[in-house]
């Protein structure tokens, strides 16, 4: 339970329409802005508040907006990145069906803030329903006027619509996104251009991840120092913790930034069920190196994890039980990485299929010490190569789960 | 055997074009509402879309052939997607698996010879604190146990 | 250099300057320096997907694509470090082990560049053990072009040359991941007038040419420029030919032509139809001379000619404006055309001089002219007014010199013999054989473009001079040599306009 009383995700599925969020506050903080705020002091603000993007890269959100050029007649984009698709993560998901008009909310106050008329929400295709309910919510906000052409009598306008994906885990890449939202495969761009001066079709746009944005208004509402005291100095507001695996209360935590990790799996998630005990976690999302027992008092917050040799990326964790046999896990994930490589640069396309093969090889027919090393080496070759973070997620986990297992893959291999 | 809409497909088609500020970005909305139609897209059905949208037929089948929810034959009237990431893997779902293939009697990437059901393997659902999951016709189904997972298949079965 | 803002930086230790807005594997390559890529090409836009040029900038941590950095002012660029090293080797690792080990059958060994990449980094044993992927080895996409898929290395360049030069978007990457490939649309196969250019392209031996398939090897290949003679463009081209070798009887000489870059006049390309003109080179031609349409083997050319001058002569001076015609060609070179009107016009006072040419096609919007000679500008420029003959006309001579086959174009064969069988004496001059060989007392075969040194003036204005790539066959003289000869025979004197 975060602290203040102030909670993004309402604890039920009842209390997502537009009545139930304007009995709460809702829509108030997004008035206060539009009606007597200027938009580069909702930067400023935002920038202050060390609000970090909450779908992996952690990147600070206000010097992302930053970024954009002011001025000028060419049309912005805000595209709100829904394509959850990083193994163990379910926040955005929940944030969609629970809070969409917190999500909308913020959205609005970062249309403002950037000077952008247009957002679009592309929703992963496999979250088709789970947009429905956004859709509704979207309906509701434009029938009571905060989507459309005069938001609270104003002379802003904003038009919001959901995109759908079709099925593909690269999409969660920001160039990757604007390709697939402007029809085309979701292959990643060359950068630069960034997506801030040069974006959803070529015009100037801002990408965050929908936990990101819907954060905004809590900031706006309380102040950045308020946000800043829910966390931490480099990283502020509370955040919402993914929990799954071998753990007795499976869910989405929201906890302040740097909340230690075996805090989240024990205190919040229950700890493994009775009798098993944990062999060792992912802390954010597929992509992000394991963890053994002894590393897991670690702070989850982006700097902390960096400095652990993982990452807090999506906050996905995956608490893996004693018994488990790590072998599977590397097929699992060498599996997921050829599966959802775009297909585009060199690295990621060959060494995600070639140690694919390896791993899949040795399991079924047994090998040697040297088909370990070769996948750490081949995993090398991608790492800094490869046209977009895909090629790191893949190589990192692998080469940890290898290096702080490597007895026993050895042994699991050995015939 | 050309490929025309039926004319809510069509309505569907026209309101995502009027959405963009750009033609081809209606691409994935068209092929998500023709697909639903029809089933699956069709080379002919392709075509239908590359020239309603102003675009060579190698650019749609660039974009149908590289998303998995996109399907170029037919399928089962129900497609049972079971998740076998790392979640829902620790939470049985290769049991789930194979007790699915036992009872369908088909493996993953195979349709029931009564053409009712459809079983593949995807990658994580974002459900995982429901693991094991699935997915039928876009609705999430977890935790699945062999249990509900064989009630579900009669209710598939039965709705045919 | 165009004096644009020129922004100097260092390359491996060397003072580079560069043009503002150029990347780093164009500044280097101007440089003299070779970085290794497959997916860059200077007539396309970035791509940056095959990581194979990445190198060292000082000061940034990691490696960076050369295709895609643009070069800044006192930048510090290293291509050759142990790190950009051992980055190539892991790329082409990665691409060797999803390759075929093709190069015995392969139409692109000795010029291919994951052969030179992979011999000059010394990865000569494979790592992979695990079953490559398996893909069609022979797909037909159109025009006569094969693609193998297990060769190609997905640097997209065939893709982006169909989307970005001709915009016919014929080609598009399928599939994802590892199982990604090049393909068309069935019903659409690649059909556009540049699809030749897929061929020069491709850095391996993925896209083939059937016209060029198992055919010869590269390196037997003398390798000589040109300019293009069949359209008014001039597009600066490579003769490719087998000059040094015997060839067995009917064996072609020239393999293939292809493109040679030229800023001013065709960037990067050339059509199709320049790349057919290969066939202009060595089918049909005539190697000898020819008496009533009977070829007579170790006659040379020169003799012929002395039956021409001999020809001229019996005619008496005061009928000769009249009465000596003469139909040219704007395939001529500039010189050849000096030489005419010194001989023809100047030095015998003709005045029956005409010109058949091929007709006009359509122009497309790339590079082809809707002119399908290569020399209408030096036509004029020579001081010629250029003008079909009348059947009338060409009845009416008492010698008949005709240079090319072109009538054939304008006018029916028995038309043509009709008019010709009036004429007393008449010669033909023709690279090629056909119906007009035997409407005519002698024919003399001549060089075609190729086999020539010369200049043309293209469509804008734009001189260019080119030397013979191969030569003539046989008997077979330059038009050039052959008027030379005749101003000699007949005691005309050329001052500057002989031929060299």
């Amino acid at each position: 339970m975060a602290e203040n009383g102030f909670r993004l995700l309402p604890g039920d599925d009842e209390s997502w329409r537009l009545e139930a969020y304007l009995r709460r506050g809702g829509y108030d903080t997004a008035r206060k802005v539009l009606t007597s705020m200027a938009p580069a002091d909702v930067v400023a603000e935002v920038r202050k508040a060390f609000l970090r993007g909450r779908g992996g890269a952690g990147f600070p959100a206000g010097v992302k907006w930053g970024f954009v050029p002011q001025g000028g007649a060419v049309p912005k984009y805000l595209c709100v990145n829904a394509d959850e698709a990083e193994p163990g993560t379910f926040k955005d998901r929940l944030v969609l069906l629970r809070a969409p008009h917190q999500l909308l909310e913020g959205i609005l106050i970062t249309a403002f803030a950037v000077g952008i008329r247009t957002a679009f929400v592309y929703v992963r295709g496999e979250y088709a329903r789970v947009a429905w309910r956004l859709e509704e919510a979207i309906a509701e906000a434009r029938s009571a006027g905060y989507i459309g052409p005069h938001v609270f009598g104003t002379d802003f306008r904003l038009d919001v619509a959901v995109h759908q994906g079709a099925g593909a885990y690269i999409c969660g890449e920001e160039t990757a996104l604007l390709e697939s939202l402007e029809g085309r495969r979701g292959q990643p761009r060359v950068r630069p251009p960034f997506p801030a001066v040069v974006g959803l079709f070529r015009s100037p746009t801002v990408i965050n991840n929908v936990e990101t944005i819907a954060t905004v208004p809590q900031i706006l509402a309380r102040g950045a120092n308020w946000f800043l005291g829910r966390g931490l100095p480099k990283d502020g507001g509370t955040r919402l913790y993914c929990v799954s695996g071998a753990v007795r209360r499976p869910g989405a935590y929201e906890l302040p930034a740097g909340t230690p990790l075996r805090e989240i799996i024990e205190v919040h998630a229950g700890g493994p069920p009775e009798g098993r005990s944990i062999k060792a976690v992912i802390p954010g999302g597929l992509s992000a190196p394991l963890l053994t027992p002894g590393e897991i008092d670690v702070p989850m917050d982006v700097e902390s994890l960096a400095r652990a040799g993982s990452m807090l990326g999506s906050a996905g964790i995956i608490v893996i039980p004693d018994g488990t046999a790590m072998l599977d896990v590397l097929l699992v994930t060498a599996r997921f990485y050829a599966h959802e490589s775009c297909g585009k640069c060199t690295p990621c396309r060959i060494g995600t299929s070639w140690i694919l093969k390896i791993v899949g090889r040795i399991r079924s027919a047994g090998g040697s010490p040297a088909d370990l090393d070769l996948i750490l080496r081949l995993a090398d070759g991608i790492r800094g190569k490869a046209l977009c973070p895909l090629g790191e997620g893949a190589a990192m986990p692998i080469q940890a789960l290898i290096t702080k297992f490597r007895d026993e893959l050895e042994r699991a291999v050995a015939r | 055997m050309s490929y025309a809409p039926a004319p809510g497909v069509l309505r569907k088609i026209e309101e995502a074009i009027g959405l963009y500020p750009e033609k081809s970005a209606a691409l994935l909305p068209i092929l998500h509402a023709v697909q639903d139609g029809a089933g699956f897209i069709s080379p002919e059905t392709e075509a239908w879309v590359a020239a309603k949208l102003g675009l060579q037929p190698a650019r749609v089948r660039e974009v149908v052939s590289f998303y998995t929810m996109f399907r170029r034959a037919p399928a089962g009237r129900s497609t049972l997607q079971v998740c076998h990431n790392v979640s829902c893997a620790l939470a049985g779902a290769e049991d789930i698996l194979r007790f699915i293939s036992e009872k369908l009697g088909i493996g993953p990437g195979e349709t029931t010879p009564d053409g009712a059901i459809s079983l593949v393997t995807v990658e994580c659902l974002g459900n995982c604190d429901h693991a094991p999951c699935l997915q039928v016709d876009g609705v999430d189904h977890g935790p699945a146990t062999r249990e509900t997972v064989a009630t579900l298949i009669e209710e598939l079965k039965a709705h045919g | 250099m165009n004096g644009k803002n020129p922004v100097g930086l260092t390359i491996d230790g060397l003072k580079v300057q560069a043009a503002e807005g150029t990347n780093i594997l164009r500044a280097a390559e101007q440089a003299g320096i070779d970085i290794p890529h497959f997916c860059y090409h200077p007539g396309l836009e970035v791509e940056g997907s095959c990581r194979m040029c990445l190198v060292e900038i000082e000061g940034l941590p990691k490696l960076e694509l050369a295709c895609s950095t643009v070069v800044r002012e006192r930048m510090v660029v290293r291509t050759a470090t142990d790190r950009v090293r051992e980055a190539r080797k892991d790329v082409l690792e990665f691409l060797l082990a999803e390759h075929p080990l093709d190069c015995p059958i392969c139409d692109k060994a000795g010029e291919c560049y994951l052969q030179d990449y992979y011999d000059r980094h010394g990865l000569y044993a494979s790592r992979m053990v695990e079953p490559r992927e398996r893909r069609d080895k022979k797909v037909p996409i159109g025009r006569g072009l094969l693609l193998d898929r297990e060769r190609c290395v997905l640097c997209t360049r065939c893709i982006r040359f169909l989307q970005q030069v001709t915009r016919t978007g014929e080609l598009g990457m399928f599939e994802r991941a590892v199982h990604s490939e090049v393909g068309i649309f069935d019903a659409t196969p690649v059909d556009n007038n540049y699809s030749g250019n897929l061929v020069d392209v491709c850095p391996v031996g993925a896209i083939t040419s059937e016209d060029f398939r198992f055919k010869t090897r590269a390196w037997f290949l003398a390798r000589r420029p040109s300019v293009c003679p069949h359209c008014s463009r001039g597009c600066a081209v490579v003769v490719e030919s087998v000059t040094n070798y015997p060839l067995a009887k009917g064996e072609r000489r020239v393999y293939r032509v292809t493109a040679r870059e030229n800023p001013s006049v065709n960037g990067f390309w050339i059509c199709d139809l320049g790349r057919d003109g290969r066939h202009d080179v060595d089918d049909g031609r005539h190697c000898a001379v020819m008496k009533n349409g009977v070829p007579i083997k170790g006659l040379s050319w020169q003799k012929a000619v002395a039956d021409v001058a001999a020809s001229i002569r019996a005619v008496s001076s005061p009928e000769r404006a009249g009465r000596i015609t003469v139909v040219l060609n704007s395939r001529l070179t500039c010189e050849e055309l000096a030489l005419a009107k010194g001989l023809l016009v100047t030095g015998l006072g003709l005045d029956q001089v005409f010109f058949a040419d091929q007709k006009p096609g359509s122009a497309d919007s790339l590079l082809l002219t809707a002119d399908r000679t290569p020399n209408g500008k030096g036509v004029l420029e020579a001081g010629f007014s250029p003008r079909l003959p009348g059947l009338d006309e060409l009845a009416a001579a008492r010698v008949l010199l005709v240079f090319g086959t072109h009538l054939l174009d304008h006018f029916g064969e028995g038309e043509i013999a009709r008019a010709l069988a009036a004429v007393p004496s008449k010669y033909l001059f023709a690279a090629h054989t056909g119906p007009l060989d035997r409407l005519v007392d002698e024919v003399l075969p001549v060089a075609v473009p190729a086999e020539k040194s010369g200049t043309y003036i293209n469509v804008e204005g734009l001189r260019q001079s080119f030397v013979r790539a191969l030569r003539p066959p046989d008997e077979a003289a330059p038009e050039g040599a052959i008027l030379s000869c005749l101003a000699s025979s007949l005691g005309v004197s050329l001052g500057d306009a002989d031929a060299r």
